[in-house]
């Protein structure tokens, strides 16, 4: 059968895949990162050291880790989900277990050259998961509950790692991303409102299972303003920022916010306050336009895809950029309480660059293997 | 084909012959298909509206935040042709009139680079005016293509005598206007500062930025400058002689809730916010958190005597600890036997205050503190206010812990209003920074307490600076009556022995508090001359000893010899106490 699909898909040259890889998303791609280096640079008062230089190098690997992405034939991709599902979990658990016998919480793996999150990784690896089983699920079958069951399966075990490290805002986005791949799969609404009444029911139940600093540490998050001396805070200095900034801005290097130290992380998660104080209103306004090209691109590319696998992947990739956007965003603005998520391309950061990067080059995948069919029950054993 | 059929296996049909079945299958195929495909369109799109909706919301909220509220006048400042200068900025002054923030004209130099000629000579020649901008640096801005660049902002007089002197084209003087505190560091954590465009950053620069911006007129505040230079000095000698790592005093009006001054130390100057470091800029009076340990006895005993649920007469076993759920609570000197409440109180015993908070219950002790203001923010008029932390759920074992001070988290100045509240008669007032006279204060106030309540609290209160731990506190002449507190501090999520907060609060004169003084000092360290101890008693009962005879005659407080008020030679209520031979000179009324 292998054969047959060939003939349905002649396969392309890498110099045909180049040419159909979207030169445009990488250009708004590259745009959005020099926003970043340039921000980076303000954010260590006019100097490339320490962020914007770094920054910049890990930008140029990614271009090129993005473009390769893009290249692999979507068949492969399809193949190795699973490998790369089941890693990025050995992944958590081995945090885990690092974690416990060193010090306290830890979310990293050293890697020497980088060092590797392994929830970031999983970010992309739930997409690719998701995406490969309901690829494999008919139309009718989505109907049976009891189809639901793996993939929900699927979603429990690193949701469950990362609540524990403990990590509620990477949990949520893991399950948010769950939920919109669910939803375009064609899950009933019925079941989502079930499965929203189940865990609703169960909140009081777990509640009680939870030790004293566990439920200190849930409530701290849910009302920060608790903590007054940390987020509540932080999030009015930043706000002052956003209206410090009026209309056009104060000008690059001249936001005093960000300049007198007011804002935390200014490098990372508070990064947008400080574009939108130096560069006002209309700065802030444009890069939320630059994301909603990305997003558009994605949205594009998931509507064009002829197979479900790539459909599915381009929308829970692109789900996932606009959850780093909204959430970080929206987070500065105090519309939601502070979780760490960055800015994706803008916030300094090794590791959600990667994801970034290899998430875009995902979709990108889509795009250019957007006529290839694969079959429901997959590759290898069609007959 | 194979894979078709087997992804439409529901629709198979049996019997009919096999062209028209597969036909039929690849219609059902297609129709499924189709179907799937509409589905998950319609599903994408749905998805999609989801998204950009919520992005206009982000959007609207960034236009809401950025042009909505944002202050026109930069966009002026940025534009030195056209636009006029905004009205300049009102000062700030204290209740007496003293001036603690003003707006002066100062020069700023700028420059219209195609008007230069030789850059770089230009920039070598006014490096030496201006010594802290590099010649690299103005070399650049002086060789850019723009029509105006910013050179310097704010030269002094003489700085700009020596530019015009230069004689350079191409230069040119913008008058702004700047923010000057001449008290510098004393009152910045109550000022606070504005950016270089007088825009308020902090304190009441921020929380008044609108009206500052808008009026002349100066804007009075509460504070007295010569007070709040007596309670610097002093926390600033014991932050010294304990080796602190800051400090925070309050003195206020205990008839109005007026901050008369307000400090915490360290602080920082409020012309180079810059380079303060964030614990300086911290503000312990307000933005502060801290269990307040042993000065909570005051609510505790004054809401059980309120609430009828202990009589003052009433005792208490404090020979054994309490041991409830993983604590055990004990005292920090042990007594034998049965205490009343008057020497749980001044003997500061833990034992004691739990039992008499259990006769109340949980109910009292949460209805007086949310009285007392406690439990919400202080409504004073800054925007570094903390939020109290509260226990969630509040139980038994926590209404134990709090009734000493410990698992309620609480900032300086709403302790000292809520003390204020104890001692005046019983009725709470707002902290203000604003000017508040007495008509004012008496429409706003709330009463939590009876008068009677009130009254025998001055009592103990007093008794507790006569006889008791705060003996140290006790200004000659001022009737002074208080209450020692000292509480370790919680260091990740433990209570750490080394790591204390010692802190005193005061009224004076007793028989009629006008009055009320808080000093706290974090983390001082013992010494010989207090053989070893940092507590609330060696640490910050002297502080408030010294604010009270140094400020008490500046507030027009007369000091008087003690007003005896002859009660039986032996007091009833003082059991145990090895003084009551001798008058026991409670100050009643």
């Amino acid at each position: 059968m292998q054969t047959q699909g060939l003939r349905r898909n002649p396969e392309m040259t890498l110099a045909q895949k180049a040419l159909q890889v979207n030169w445009g998303l990488v250009f708004v791609v590259s745009v959005l990162a020099a926003v970043g280096c340039v921000m980076l640079y303000s954010a260590a008062n006019g100097s490339y050291d320490p962020w914007a230089s770094r920054q910049a190098v890990r930008f140029g690997g990614g271009l090129v880790l993005m473009v390769g992405v893009a290249l692999v034939d979507i068949r492969m991709w399809f193949r190795w989900t699973w490998f790369i599902y089941f890693g990025a979990l050995a992944l958590l658990v081995a945090v885990e277990v690092m974690g416990t016998i060193g010090m306290g919480a830890q979310r990293w793996i050293d890697l020497k050259v980088i060092q590797l999150q392994p929830s970031e990784v999983m970010k992309v690896a739930i997409v690719l998961a998701l995406a490969r089983y309901f690829h494999g699920v008919s139309e009718e079958d989505i109907g049976r509950p009891t189809r639901l069951i793996p993939p929900l399966l699927a979603i429990a075990a690193p949701v469950g790692l990362v609540l524990n490290q403990p990590d509620l805002g990477t949990a949520l986005m893991l399950m948010m991303v769950a939920g919109a791949i669910f939803f375009a799969a064609g899950v009933r609404l019925w079941k989502f409102a079930v499965i929203l009444g189940v865990a609703g029911a169960a909140i009081p139940v777990a509640w009680q299972f939870l030790h004293d600093y566990q439920k200190q540490r849930v409530l701290t998050f849910l009302n920060p303003e608790s903590d007054p001396l940390g987020s509540g805070y932080h999030i009015m200095q930043s706000k002052i920022a956003l209206g410090a900034g009026g209309m056009f801005g104060k000008g690059f290097l001249q936001g005093s916010q960000s300049h007198l130290n007011f804002l935390p992380e200014k490098q990372t998660d508070f990064i947008f306050t400080m574009m939108a104080e130096e560069f006002g209103m209309l700065g802030g306004l444009a890069l939320l336009g630059l994301y909603a090209i990305v997003l558009i691109y994605g949205f594009a590319i998931s509507l064009r895809a002829r197979n479900h696998f790539g459909r599915l992947l381009a929308l829970g990739l692109t789900a996932n950029m606009f959850l780093y956007v909204f959430i970080n965003i929206a987070m500065v603005m105090g519309l939601i309480p502070v979780v760490g998520v960055p800015l994706p391309l803008i916030s300094y950061g090794g590791t959600a660059m990667l994801t970034v990067m290899t998430s875009l080059g995902l979709t990108m995948a889509v795009y250019v293997h957007r006529d290839v069919r694969i079959p429901r029950r997959g590759l290898d054993d069609a007959d | 084909m194979t894979e078709q059929v087997r992804a439409c296996r529901p629709c198979q049909p049996q019997d009919i012959d096999r062209r028209a079945a597969a036909r039929r299958r690849f219609l059902c195929m297609d129709g499924h298909r189709k179907e799937a495909l509409e589905t998950g369109r319609t599903r994408l799109l749905v998805a999609g509206v989801v998204f950009a909706f919520v992005f206009a919301v982000i959007g609207l909220r960034i236009l809401d935040l950025a042009a909505l509220s944002g202050a026109p006048s930069h966009v002026a400042a940025r534009h030195p042709d056209g636009a006029p200068h905004a009205a300049q900025r009102a000062d700030i002054v204290d209740r007496n009139g003293n001036i603690l923030a003003t707006t002066l004209p100062v020069p700023s130099l700028y420059a219209n680079p195609r008007e230069v000629a030789h850059p770089k000579d230009a920039a070598e020649r006014l490096s030496r005016v201006l010594p802290d901008v590099s010649p690299g640096e103005l070399a650049a801005r002086l060789s850019s293509d723009r029509a105006f660049i910013w050179l310097k902002r704010g030269l002094s007089p003489r700085q700009q005598y020596r530019v015009n002197r230069l004689g350079i084209p191409g230069l040119y003087f913008r008058e702004e206007e700047r923010r000057f505190y001449p008290q510098g560091d004393l009152t910045a954590h109550v000022v606070g500062f504005t950016d270089i465009d007088n825009k308020g950053l902090a304190g009441i620069e921020q929380s008044f930025d609108e009206v500052l911006a808008g009026q002349h007129r100066s804007l009075r505040l509460s504070l007295d400058l010569r007070v709040q230079h007596i309670l610097t000095e002093e926390l600033s000698k014991a932050m010294a002689e304990f080796r602190a790592i800051g400090a925070a005093g309050v003195v206020m009006d205990a008839r109005t809730g007026e901050l008369v001054a307000m400090a915490s130390l360290p602080s920082f100057n409020p012309a180079n916010p810059g380079a303060a470091d964030s614990e300086a800029r911290f503000n312990r009076a307000t933005l502060g958190l801290y269990e307040m340990g042993s000065v909570f006895k005051i609510f505790t005993t004054a809401s059980v005597l309120e609430s009828g649920a202990v009589r003052i007469g009433d005792r208490f076993d404090v020979s054994k600890p309490i041991r409830a759920a993983r604590f055990t609570i004990r005292d920090y000197k042990p007594k034998d036997g049965k205490l009343t409440v008057p020497e749980i109180f001044m003997y500061s015993s833990n034992i004691g205050t739990v039992h008499m908070a259990m006769e109340a219950g949980t109910e009292v002790q949460q209805n007086t503190l949310a009285a007392l203001g406690l439990t919400t923010p202080a409504s004073v008029e800054l925007p570094e206010v903390g939020t109290p932390m509260l226990p969630s759920p509040w139980r038994e074992i926590n209404t134990m812990t709090i009734s000493y001070g410990h698992g309620l988290a609480v900032n300086p100045v709403q302790l000292t209003s809520a003390v204020a509240a104890t001692v005046n008669g019983g009725v709470l007032h707002q902290p203000t920074l604003l000017t508040r006279d007495e008509a004012e204060a008496e429409a706003s106030g709330k009463r939590v307490f009876s008068a009677s309540t009130s009254g025998r609290m001055r009592q103990l209160m007093r008794l507790t600076v006569e006889y008791g731990t705060g003996g140290k506190a006790d200004a000659e002449g001022y009737l002074v009556g208080g209450k020692t507190g000292t509480a370790d501090k919680l260091r990740g999520g433990r209570y750490a022995r080394d790591a204390r907060i010692a802190s005193f609060v005061g009224a004076f004169p007793m028989d009629d508090p006008r009055y009320v003084v808080f000093a706290m000092v974090d983390e001082p360290k013992g010494h010989k001359g207090t053989f070893g101890f940092a507590t609330g008693g060696w640490v910050a009962a002297p502080v408030v000893r010294e604010v009270i005879s140094r400020a008490g005659p500046l507030l027009g407080v007369e000091p008087r010899d003690n007003v005896v008020v002859p009660e039986k030679e032996e007091h009833p209520l003082l059991v145990k106490v090895g003084a009551v031979k001798k008058d026991v000179r409670v100050a009643a009324r």
